[in-house]
């Protein structure tokens, strides 16, 4: 069975590590994205996270062999956590082991990078004041033509720092 | 005639009050641009917002021009925001 990429339950970090493994890597990258409390001058309280779940973990996996390509490494492991999230919580979790740490950070960053722009997850923030809105986010069409393209704005990439 | 399902996701979900529509589509309705054209008559609340949502049938996204996938079912995934 493929591993989980999609989670319903609280994200551990640990299990996601293999520190046990991968002998030929000397370095290991981590990034976790976790719930802020503000969002563009607003307060968030919580927030869920909902997805097409098959196309998203499908996406999710070819990110991962796509980085494992891209920079040469061994192992790349993402999680995203879908649900009802409270601040602090982990959204998600990359992580990347590979022999030297310059690609082990060049790698994880892409890997976050792609699964924020490409992959079917949702954001949906609830504010102090009652109200809620999706976090606005990138079209992924691949078919949108010269005529119909717009520039999208790419508020996520900021979301976690 | 044959039904054509929506599956709706996010806020377009939130604007149709519920996670799937449907349509009653003529025979000509052939591809996924004719079937969301329906959709957009049919639900106009909705139609400024197809634009920019991505098609899927199973796990698959599907172009404009691709036939209405054989099983009558498009997911409309809109603009992602994960992480």
């Amino acid at each position: 069975m493929e591993h989980a990429v999609l989670s319903h339950d609280t994200v551990t970090v640990e299990p996601l590590l293999e520190l046990n493994a991968h002998p030929e890597c000397g370095g290991l990258a981590l990034f976790v994205g976790t719930v802020r409390d503000h969002h563009e001058g607003r307060s968030v309280r919580h927030l869920t996270y909902t997805a097409h779940e098959p196309l998203a973990a499908k996406i999710i996996r070819e990110v991962e062999a796509a980085t494992r390509e891209k920079y040469g490494v061994p192992y790349v492991r993402i999680m995203h956590r879908l649900g009802d999230l409270s601040i602090g919580d982990i959204a998600i979790v990359c992580v990347v082991r590979a022999p030297h740490r310059a690609e082990a950070f060049d790698a994880c960053r892409y890997a976050v990078d792609a699964v924020k722009h490409g992959a079917p997850i949702w954001k949906e923030e609830f504010y102090n004041d009652g109200s809620s809105a999706f976090v606005e986010g990138c079209c992924i069409r691949d078919d949108m033509d010269d005529a119909t393209a717009r520039p999208h704005r790419h508020h996520s990439h900021t979301s976690h720092g | 005639m044959k039904q054509i399902v929506f599956e709706l996701f996010a806020n377009l979900e939130r604007l149709a009050g519920s996670g799937t529509c449907s349509v009653q589509a003529h025979d000509e309705v052939g591809t996924v641009a004719e079937a969301l054209a329906l959709l957009a008559r049919e639900r106009p609340e909705l139609a400024a917002s197809l634009d920019r949502c991505a098609c899927v049938a199973g796990d698959t996204i599907v172009r404009r021009a691709d036939p209405v996938p054989a099983d009558g079912r498009i997911a409309l995934l809109p603009p992602v925001a994960g992480g």
